[in-house]
């Protein structure tokens, strides 16, 4: 009982620590409440879809899912062609939709094998695999495009003919989602259906870990082994964990990037796992443990901190560089401090198992372990 | 065993993406003068890079002999290198001798970051890449903050305008541009060669490897292939697997300054961010697992790696008029590591 | 058995997300329409442009067009509804019409002039394809920047 309320406190020192900085930097950043609120409420829609496609992976026992990236980049091949067919609105986020899809399968399946070959070190392998495919993206968008995957429009596509522009605009698509059924309380645009499609998808989350499948990612994420002999197809349910989760990476990419109103086509992707990461672990989550509250807490809490920091650092300093290195180091401090617990924690219930065992074999053989240790 | 599975055998052993890569830098250099470049230049471009990358890549030595892994936290290291250039041409060192003070001056800072960082490495024993990766990022956007804060005043290092805060490139012209490689430089034709350079590679190199055979050297190699035999030994564990952090961490330090010497401009802010993925595949490409790393391993795989990065742009640009190579160069490095990290090697110690 | 009425259950999905895809590609096609009101000549016979036209679409003022201007309005699907509000000359009442048309589906940008369409004329007399004039700016190359270093403010 103790321990877990050490632990506990242990695993809500994050946030604390994060609503401090908040505490400190918002009013020195000037920004008037409405104005924070209205940027919170649309990066919570712009971003949460996004960090739950995190939280099964989790569950499955493998940790961060660098390898989210996969499905960003997915989403965005789906909506550079969606934008070159000229096809607009909601109905051009549908089918993006659906052409991200098996793109997101295919490579969930692909991590998914690979990260079945490196068990125990699946987080520096699909952080290095958000590169490698990184390189293959970059393959298909800058050479490919507009010599073998045909692309009519010059207006996405760079003027030496083949190849993507540095900047897609999704005009056609912008806001669109958020802007059906939005509602405006007291100045605050309120961006319901993107909220609700969020909400759907938590209660599906919710679903899943119920069902049978669900079951035996949680127990294939406790013991891989104990899984094993209980008849679970351990490799199948790890591809399967990877696979949901980059496809619900590649939808949370197409809500993230209809609010943004353009694809900054080869950068767009590359930083948004760091940042989904570091706000589900500034929300409370661990390695090994995340609910869907981490989410929005962290979500609410991150955000803050990012729109506040570079102000409040111009403010104190006279500089506005600062703030924006100050949140960037946060960011990765954050990732940092939550690996750094995960590891000991690991190794300190590994050392108790085993100090366990080896009492159990103590109160066996108590005659034989003496002469051991004297010897 | 018959002739056939022994090919197989070794073929397996040394790893299908190694051998697509050799083939490929081979492909290059037998295409190269049929599409009009230049061989000589091209073979003296590599020979160039070799010596400025060396040392960066003989970084990955000391933690992958004591089990720590590949060393993803190479930009600690950095740091106390670029601290270092930075200080000595504040302290007002011109020309080979701000080279000389700048070793001096990182070398402090590297013993204690390094020394922090193997502390923390033996908490978290099994997860060392991971950390290492993010103890890297952090460290270098803590610095970001502080190349703006910290009293540097040298004018040609700041910021013309306000004075104050390092600029992100700082031209080493009159300090130590080509401190090492100038000395005793070698140029025929169309080739130039850094003797300076390749000798002060071959100085670290051999010192690492005679490490490497002195008792504590042994001891290291016996922490990395099998702890729990070495700690039984009586071998202290923690405290070799600290000393090859600060070995690998100093390294890197020294690594750094010998590349902006080559270079010829310290790059600040976010440069070393990702500089440890090229200096961890070239190690692999040269044969090196994630806990088996010889001098060879270095030599070849930098060579093999630098010749890639120089060879490519041009050759790929006479033959298809399309400059793929810094997609061909992410695909190759980032599919060498990935390879290397799936390898079944003790994934859980 | 089971195993049966499984593969069709997954077909009978496969089947129902491709059309909705085919439906997506249809509803959601984009068009740029931009109206004319300018002088025109077909079959020998001369079209004078109006006084003043507003374009109402979905109840929305889109275009206000002076005599020999262009507007421009954005529309989704194959059919282009809106109404027109037409002045004829200075200080004359403003009189209405509502027209309907089929847009063909591979263009992506049309000129559909009003006097003619106001006229009665056929489709290929009033509607043109809209071809963009490249631009001097637009033939520079354009720098690929793979940066990922960049700090962005919009995460």
């Amino acid at each position: 009982m103790k321990i877990k309320e050490k632990f506990n406190l242990r695993q809500a020192s994050v946030p604390i620590m994060f609503i401090l900085i908040c505490a400190v930097c918002i009013p020195l950043s000037g920004l008037s409440p409405k104005m924070l609120i209205n940027e919170i409420i649309t990066r919570m829609g712009r971003n949460s879809f996004l960090i739950l496609s995190l939280l099964i992976p989790i569950m499955a026992g493998m940790g961060l899912n660098f390898g989210m990236t996969l499905g960003a980049m997915a989403a965005e091949i789906a909506l550079i062609l969606v934008c070159d067919w000229q096809i607009v609105s909601v109905p051009g986020m549908i089918l993006a939709a659906i052409i991200s899809v098996p793109i997101s399968v295919l490579l969930g399946i692909f991590c998914g094998k690979i990260l079945n070959r490196a068990k125990g070190r699946e987080m520096i392998t699909s952080y290095i695999m958000a590169f490698f495919v990184n390189g293959i993206y970059q393959l298909i968008v800058l050479y490919l495009m507009g010599k073998v995957i045909p692309i009519k429009h010059s207006s996405i596509k760079l003027p030496r003919g083949y190849g993507i522009r540095n900047t897609v605009s999704l005009l056609s698509m912008r806001q669109k989602l958020d802007n059906m059924l939005a509602i405006n309380v007291a100045g605050v645009k309120i961006p319901v259906l993107t909220f609700i499609i969020i909400a759907v998808m938590c209660f599906i989350i919710i679903w899943f870990r119920r069902t049978k499948l669900g079951q035996d990612m949680r127990a294939v994420g406790q013991d891989m082994d104990v899984a094993r002999d209980a008849g679970i197809n351990v490799e199948r349910t790890r591809i399967i964990s990877i696979v949901i989760s980059t496809v619900l990476a590649g939808l949370g990419m197409i809500i993230y990037l209809q609010n943004m109103g353009n694809i900054a086509t080869y950068t767009a992707h590359s930083q948004i796992g760091m940042f989904c990461i570091a706000a589900l672990l500034v929300g409370g989550a661990s390695v090994d443990k995340a609910s869907i509250g981490n989410v929005f807490l962290g979500v609410i809490l991150f955000h803050t901190m990012f729109i506040v920091a570079p102000r409040a650092g111009a403010y104190i300093t006279g500089d506005s560089m600062i703030g924006e290195y100050f949140r960037v180091f946060v960011s990765y401090a954050v990732i940092t401090v939550a690996l750094i617990m995960y590891e000991t924690n690991k190794r300190k219930a590994k050392s108790a198992a085993s100090m366990k065992l080896k009492d159990a074999q103590d109160s066996e053989e108590t005659q034989k372990s003496a002469d051991a240790q004297e010897g | 065993m018959t002739m056939k599975e022994r090919i197989t055998a070794s073929l397996k052993e040394f790893g299908l993406p190694r051998l697509i890569i050799t083939g490929f830098l081979v492909l290059l250099l037998i295409i190269a003068p049929f599409v009009g470049s230049d061989l000589p230049t091209q073979i003296s471009n590599i020979i160039n890079r070799f010596s400025w990358n060396g040392i960066l890549v003989l970084a990955m030595v000391p933690m992958v002999h004591s089990g720590c892994g590949l060393n993803f936290g190479l930009p600690l290291g950095i740091i106390s290198g670029l601290l270092g250039a930075t200080i000595s041409i504040e302290m007002g060192f011109t020309g080979g001798m701000s080279f000389v003070v700048a070793i001096l001056v990182a070398t402090p800072f590297a013993l204690v970051f390094g020394s922090l960082y193997g502390w923390l490495l033996n908490k978290i024993k099994g997860g060392e890449m991971m950390i290492a990766t993010y103890v890297g990022f952090s460290s270098v956007s803590l610095m970001c903050m502080m190349w703006l804060v910290l009293p540097y005043h040298s004018p040609n290092m700041v910021w013309g305008l306000s004075g104050k805060g390092l600029r992100t490139t700082i031209s080493l012209e009159g300090y130590f541009d080509q401190a090492l490689a100038g000395i005793a430089q070698i140029n025929i034709g169309n080739i130039s060669i850094p003797t300076g350079t390749l000798l002060f590679f071959a100085l670290l190199a051999f010192a690492i490897w005679a490490f490497l055979h002195t008792k504590t050297g042994t001891a290291m190699t016996a922490v990395g292939s099998n702890p729990k035999f070495a700690k039984a030994a009586g071998i202290n564990v923690d405290r070799i697997r600290m000393l090859s952090v600060v070995m690998s961490t100093w390294l890197a330090a020294v690594g750094i300054l010998v590349y902006e010497q080559g270079f010829g401009f310290i790059q600040l802010y976010m440069a070393p961010f990702y500089m440890a993925l090229p200096a961890v595949s070239a190690i692999l490409i040269g044969g090196a697992s994630v806990n088996k790393a010889s001098i060879m391993n270095v030599i070849v795989g930098t060579i093999l790696f630098q010749g890639i990065v120089t060879m490519t742009p041009t050759v790929m640009n006479n033959m298809i008029h399309m400059d793929m190579s810094e997609v061909i160069r992410i695909i190759a490095s980032m599919g060498m590591i990935l390879f290397a990290l799936t390898r079944k090697t003790e994934a859980s110690r | 058995m089971d195993k049966k009425r499984q593969l069709i259950f997954r077909g009978a999905a496969i089947l129902i997300i491709l059309a909705i895809a085919a439906v997506m590609f249809v509803i959601g096609r984009g068009h740029t329409i931009y109206f004319d009101n300018k002088t025109a000549e077909y079959d020998g016979k001369k079209y004078e442009s109006f006084y003043k036209v507003a374009v109402i679409k979905d109840k929305e003022k889109v275009a206000k067009l002076a005599d020999d201007e262009r507007g421009m309005a954005d529309l989704m699907g194959q059919t282009l509804s809106v109404t027109l509000e037409i002045t004829d000359e200075k200080g004359a009442d403003p009189h209405s019409a509502k027209v309907s048309m089929p847009i063909p589906y591979s263009l992506d940008g049309i000129v559909i002039n009003i006097p003619e369409l106001m006229a009665g004329l056929p489709a290929e007399a009033y509607m043109t394809e809209f071809v963009p004039v490249a631009t001097s700016e637009d033939e520079e190359e354009e720098e690929v920047v793979i940066d990922e270093f960049e700090i962005t403010d919009d995460m």
